[in-house]
């Protein structure tokens, strides 16, 4: 899950090299947390939002099938 | 970087000449205007434009001229990627018709893949979209499909687009939808755009807004800009 996480961002950021993703596992729920370059805070989040909700979606077909649940937290 | 100069007219005859001298097109090229020409009158006091211009390197150039063709292998690479991150034991095919990049899943879990409303496969193909044009610096419009899910979508809401039509046209009362994005949005008007006794127009902000389908003799209806 934070592999896939980390695929998308590197793919959409200006400075891949400043992508990390660190994944905090609970029982039920994971919690992944994305940081990027200040620069690229925009680019993971998207107009309105857009960017970041696709992700999540994305994360959430994925850790349905793993039944587990997960949240992606953006970090500044 | 080894910078070249060129001259001409103006400066974009100047940097034609550039172009040609490297077999490049101008995107490919770092080129600073030392001057600006200045035609002159009757041959008197005419300046020519002056470039200086170098072949750009780093990732632009390799990917540049070969690149449209690699756009479906790369869309089909990196969508498979994803399918695979996400634990999708899936198979991507690839066709690529002008700026239409349009991709086929076959998976076993294609409901998962699809999503309520078709939210995963929504979200797929705009991550992709995002992805590649940032790659290719170039316009494309992906359409990722499984299951023939968005032949079998489009028939859904021109079902519905007629069922509301119908109960427009009995009550007299106009019908607001539920919010749809403006690819479905569009399915719904060109469904009624033939009905001489029906309109149709989209309300609300943002991406998602909602068609409200009405009378069309009805002067008192919403009669707002109707927005596409």
């Amino acid at each position: 899950m934070k592999d896939l996480i980390k695929f998308i961002a590197e793919a959409l950021v200006d400075h891949p090299d400043q992508v990390s993703v660190k994944e905090i596992e609970g029982e039920q729920t994971s919690v992944i947390e994305l940081k990027v370059a200040k620069e690229d805070l925009g680019k993971v989040i998207g107009k309105q939002g857009r960017t970041a909700r696709a992700m999540r979606t994305i994360l959430n077909a994925a850790s349905t099938k793993m039944r587990k649940r997960a949240v992606l937290e953006i970090i500044e | 970087m080894e910078f070249l100069e060129f001259e001409g007219k103006t400066t974009e005859e100047a940097i034609q000449h550039a172009c040609e001298h490297f077999q490049q097109p101008p995107d490919n090229l770092e080129i600073e205007i030392i001057s600006v020409g200045f035609p002159g009158l009757f041959g008197l006091g005419s300046r020519k434009a002056k470039i200086r211009a170098a072949l750009r390197s780093g990732p632009e150039l390799s990917e540049a001229p070969g690149m449209d063709a690699d756009l479906a292998a790369r869309g089909k690479e990196i969508l498979s990627r994803l399918l695979s991150l996400m634990g999708e034991a899936a198979q991507v095919q690839a066709t690529l018709e002008g700026d239409r990049l349009s991709l086929t899943i076959d998976s076993p879990d294609a409901g998962l893949l699809i999503g309520k409303q078709g939210q995963t496969l929504e979200a797929l193909q705009y991550l992709l979209t995002k992805i590649l044009a940032r790659q290719s610096k170039k316009k494309l419009r992906v359409m990722i499909d499984i299951e023939s899910y968005r032949a079998r979508h489009e028939q859904a809401l021109v079902q519905l687009a007629l069922k509301s039509g119908e109960m427009v046209k009995r009550t007299g009362k106009p019908v607001t939808l539920t919010p749809m994005n403006p690819h479905d949005r569009r399915i719904i008007h060109l469904a009624l755009q033939g009905d001489s006794e029906l309109k149709t127009m989209s309300r609300g902000e943002g991406l998602y807004k909602k068609v409200v389908v009405y009378p069309a003799k009805k002067k008192e209806s919403p009669d707002n800009s109707p927005a596409a």
